[in-house]
């Protein structure tokens, strides 16, 4: 099936639909957030075959939705959501995807850039060792199985009651850090095996730890509820579940590939595999996949108290300690209530590469954000920037309350490695005052800039939709990763 | 037996081909290992770490991922990687077998998160051999 642009109407500025009417097992349009010229980039790859596949999704509300900086996934594109009618729409852990609550997290110094420049280089090699980074390496932590049990059920409030957290972190993150529902029990004993050794360990791939300052402010209102200031140092962490999310996406998968026939349902494509919310085989995954998102969860607090000792080993034990500004999931699914074909209803909201945007008055936030709204952390590639955003009330209208996650691929990691030579951009990277501390060059080249779409334009686009306001852009100077 | 990598935008495209299942399921193993760690099936032989695999599907392709996703996940467990498989059964829907592989204890070069269905789907081709692509999530 090949779309065309003659297929594409567009419905308002930044808005593109493929109808219902476009093939016969479409459930509601498939529609797209992006400037022009990034629809066309997108129109590249097989993003929007993969985005009419979700329109056929059983109990799929709206439109199916993906954001400007889509890719295609397996599946389901990489940037999409996906909204089924609670209780019996379906749940398909493929619109979650393996690394289970995949996200990011903001932490705030009382630094400026100024002030710690000449001591970037040491502080890049100091978050290096303390951060356990690159793939079949674990961390300092071992959990016994009921320390396993405890991080699946408890989430990041178990970092903090054994001392690797900030009891006011949890405040600042998305669910406060812990979903209800999980359940270690539905957690298979390979999971638990594979996430033993893994809290505070980043893995590979795009996954990193990255030092910012804020370049420019856009609100300064907003801004200060954050508590994000010109030239402030900020630090950036990005991974998720690590293996045990991935097994438990791995192991369920294959379960309701195996159920589906008792419910009826086919699929395109056996990565869209789904059913029922409500029957026993979607809420043992529901669950387990809470369970995973909670240890993503404690993973980032590890994360950022190895961060937390890199920052004191560096700049003195006196040094202001640094504060969680938020904590955000962009791979995860959850109940939420939305305006559903005029009225307000609960979905099963999935977001695959895709962040929550609430905008001011949402109860979770703290109150400090309320009147502001939900922030959101837009990760670019190395070497280029990354942007704090805040939701808004329009993301409700148009998006189920979701936007961009990133700045989203645009060559594959072959033909990057091929354009790429990552010794040579370390350096120049390093004269631009960028320090990259990374386990390979192979890990480099393929994270490397030319990789991903331009972070600005996405960003600028999400923000001319009104889905999300931009507060403020951030510039990397160290980059660890595996 | 043939394995080539293919462009993917953001993960890895495998496409593998065997004149007998056994050799298919052998290049899924090998092209994986491959991936894990950068040529470390050509070169580290014998494969002494040796497990033993069982696993039913409804077909030939399910039991392909279900087959190498286990022996992924393994991998994770082991810290090893596997490079070759004596089969004791292998049937459309039905796999005994053991997986032969060396503890690894330096690191993966490669992280990979799954291995996925999609686009998976093994036949025979004009040749009369058996081929399929697999997606391996990165």
């Amino acid at each position: 099936m090949k779309i065309k642009k003659a297929d594409i109407h567009k419905i308002e500025d930044f808005l593109w639909e493929i109808p219902k009417a476009f093939r016969p097992n479409m459930r509601v349009p498939a529609r797209v957030l992006a400037s022009e010229p990034l629809l066309d980039a997108i129109m590249e790859d097989r993003s929007l075959v993969q985005l009419v596949n979700v329109a056929s999704l059983p109990g799929i509300k709206g439109a199916s939705l993906v954001m400007p900086d889509v890719h295609e996934g397996y599946g389901f594109p990489i940037g999409g959501v996906a909204a089924t009618l609670h209780p019996d729409g379906a749940i398909s852990p493929g619109g979650i995807g393996y690394d289970i609550n995949c996200g990011v997290r903001l932490l705030t110094s009382d630094q400026k850039i100024a002030d710690i420049k000449d001591k970037l280089e040491m502080l890049s090699k100091e978050m290096y060792a303390q951060v356990p980074s690159g793939m079949g390496k674990g961390g300092q932590i071992k959990l016994s199985t009921q320390e396993m049990d405890e991080v699946l059920l408890k989430g990041a409030e178990w970092a903090v009651e054994k001392g690797y957290g900030e009891k006011r972190d949890l405040a600042f993150m998305e669910s406060n850090g812990r979903l209800e529902n999980a359940d270690p029990s539905l957690v298979s004993d390979m999971a638990k095996k594979r996430g033993t050794d893994q809290l505070g360990t980043i893995g590979s791939g795009n996954h990193f730890v990255e030092v910012d300052y804020v370049a420019e402010i856009y609100e300064e209102t907003i801004a200060e509820a954050f508590g994000l200031s010109k030239d402030q140092v900020v630090i950036l962490i990005h991974t998720g579940s690590r293996g045990l999310g991935h097994q438990v996406a791995t192991d369920y998968i294959r379960q309701i590939i195996s159920a589906m026939p008792n419910y009826g349902i086919e699929v395109p494509d056996r990565e869209l595999a789904c059913v029922p919310f409500n029957s026993k085989e979607g809420q043992n995954y529901f669950k387990a996949m809470c369970a995973a998102a909670n240890y993503a969860w404690c993973n980032r607090e590890v994360i950022s108290w190895e961060v937390r000792n890199a920052w004191r080993n560096i700049f003195g034990p006196t040094i202001e300690p640094l504060k969680l500004m938020y904590d955000v999931a962009h791979n995860i699914a959850k109940v939420e209530t939305h305006l559903v074909d005029g009225k307000q209803a609960q979905v099963i909201v999935h977001r695959k590469g895709a962040t929550r945007a609430f905008g001011p008055g949402f109860e979770e936030l703290p109150e400090s954000y309320k009147s502001v709204g939900q922030p959101v952390i837009i990760p670019g590639s190395m070497g280029t920037c990354s942007y704090v955003l805040a939701g808004t009330t329009r993301s409700k209208e148009l998006t189920f309350g979701s936007c961009c996650h990133g700045a989203g691929r645009r060559l594959s990691r072959t033909a990057a490695k091929k354009q790429v030579n990552a010794p040579v951009l370390k350096e120049n990277l390093k004269e631009k005052g960028i320090f990259v501390e990374a386990g390979s060059f192979k890990g480099i080249a393929e994270e490397a800039p030319i990789a991903y779409k331009d972070v600005n334009m996405v960003v600028q686009t999400v923000s001319d939709s009104g889905i999300a306001r931009k507060v403020a852009k951030l510039r990397p100077v160290v980059v660890v990763k595996g | 037996m043939k394995i080539r990598y293919l462009p993917h935008t953001a993960d890895i495209r495998m496409k593998i081909e065997g004149s007998s299942l056994e050799e298919l399921f052998t290049a899924g193993v090998l092209g994986m290992g491959n991936i894990l760690r950068d040529g470390f099936c050509d070169k580290n032989g014998p494969f002494m770490l040796k497990l033993k695999i069982e696993l039913t599907a409804h077909d030939e392709t399910c039991l392909l991922i279900d087959f190498l996703s286990e022996v992924l996940s393994t991998s994770y467990a082991e810290k090893a990687i596997f490079c070759e498989v004596k089969f004791f059964e292998l049937t459309t829907k039905k796999i005994r077998a053991e997986i032969h592989g060396r503890q690894q204890t330096q690191g993966f070069d490669e992280e990979i998160k799954a291995v996925t269905y999609h686009e998976a789907d093994v036949q025979k081709n004009n040749n009369r051999d058996w081929e399929t692509l697999i997606i391996f999530d990165i």
